[in-house]
């Protein structure tokens, strides 16, 4: 299934995954926590890089590659 | 904790961590059947725990040293191609999407999962429950056996008419990592679920056992990182804890090694009835406090 709207939206959601990881890795997210009054949700922002790194293996894994046409080849 | 607690509490830990009978469902149980004075609750028993489990995961990078170099190498491989070419790049990508799903359930329901079912009564029933899983598991493989016409010959024949590890769905492989959050709940063995989640996809026993070990390292691995620094909490007696860390490296890498030998020809069923039995006398001895 190779799509470049999929590609895109899955790097998009990457990158939505990355700044949630780094909103509670700052402390700035408080939601689902375990402690509420814990500075810093490493083990969410592990979590989040995890997702957001899946979500771009996902992007270029479905996103269409370049065609090598045989026409092209050298001759000799 | 003294030291011969200790001790007893890493073997028992690295031997039940990998063999589908629930290491935590024991961790809660022993302790309290045999009377011991510590309390779970302490601040100082979740370091404990955190080492264990590193001890676990260090017996499982050891025993799949060289597989998991290859499996780092095919993920950074597959992933930059956009492609996947070998099988060891597809049991990369496998894993990943096999963790995935326990890494989110973990984070986001553990501590409520586990405030909600952490009494030994608790965790005696779900051992039942955990015994009777199994033994559905193996009922449901010998019927996937039938349909197949698996052809009579000798266990293992039989077993190598099913799939490696390599040839799962993504789909199976992503419901074989949920599978692994039931073991949030002590009682319910987080290999069981996956080595029967596995044989439900189609793997042999073996290829089961595999890709359930496999899968557990980065989990265990992840969640002993995560909790390292509770051992640089004041009152920790550190070497009371490494030397119940230690034994559980031991005793998991020898146990990973019995299963993987053992499911080249052996079932769950023995540990579903083990599970049934001790869940039910567990059940008698904490109800009668005997």
């Amino acid at each position: 299934m190779k799509s470049t709207g999929l590609a895109l939206g899955l790097g998009v959601l990457g990158v939505v995954f990355l700044i949630i990881g780094v909103l509670y890795g700052l402390g700035v997210l408080q939601i689902a926590v375990s402690d509420p009054h814990a500075a810093h949700h490493y083990t969410h922002l592990i979590l989040f890089v995890v997702l957001a790194v899946a979500s771009f293996v996902a992007a270029n894994f479905v996103r269409p590659k370049g065609t090598i046409y045989m026409t092209d080849r050298p001759r000799r | 904790m003294t030291l011969a607690q200790a001790l007893l509490m890493g073997l028992l830990q690295g031997a039940t961590e990998l063999f589908p009978v629930s290491s935590l469902g024991h961790a809660v149980l022993i302790p309290s059947l045999l009377r011991w004075s510590f309390k779970q609750s302490d601040p100082s028993f979740l370091p404990f725990l955190v080492l264990l489990h590193l001890g676990t995961a260090a017996a499982l990078l050891v025993l799949y040293r060289q597989e998991w170099l290859a499996i780092i190498k095919g993920f950074f491989t597959a992933a930059i191609r956009g492609q996947i070419e070998t099988d060891t790049e597809r049991l990369a990508m496998l894993l990943l999407v096999g963790t995935i799903p326990a890494a989110v359930l973990g984070v986001f329901l553990q501590t409520k999962i586990k405030n909600l079912f952490a009494s030994p009564s608790e965790a005696a029933v779900f051992l039942v429950v955990n015994g009777v899983l199994m033994i559905g598991f193996e009922l449901l493989r010998r019927r996937a056996e039938r349909r197949a016409v698996v052809s009579a010959g000798s266990r293992a024949q039989q077993e190598e008419q099913f799939a490696q590890a390599e040839r799962i769905s993504f789909r199976a492989a992503a419901v074989v990592g949920a599978c692994q959050a039931l073991a949030f709940l002590p009682g319910i063995s987080r290999s069981g679920v996956t080595i029967g989640g596995g044989l439900l996809a189609g793997l042999r026993h073996q290829e089961a056992a595999r890709f359930s070990f496999l899968l557990a390292t980065p989990v265990i691995l992840g969640a002993g990182i995560v909790e390292v620094p509770q051992l640089f909490a004041s009152g920790v007696p550190i070497a009371e804890y490494l030397a119940g860390a230690v034994l559980s490296g031991i005793a998991a890498y020898a146990s990973a090694r019995f299963l993987l030998r053992y499911f080249r020809s052996g079932r769950l069923d023995p540990y579903g009835v083990y599970c049934i039995a001790a869940g039910l006398v567990s059940l008698a001895l904490l109800h009668f406090s005997l």
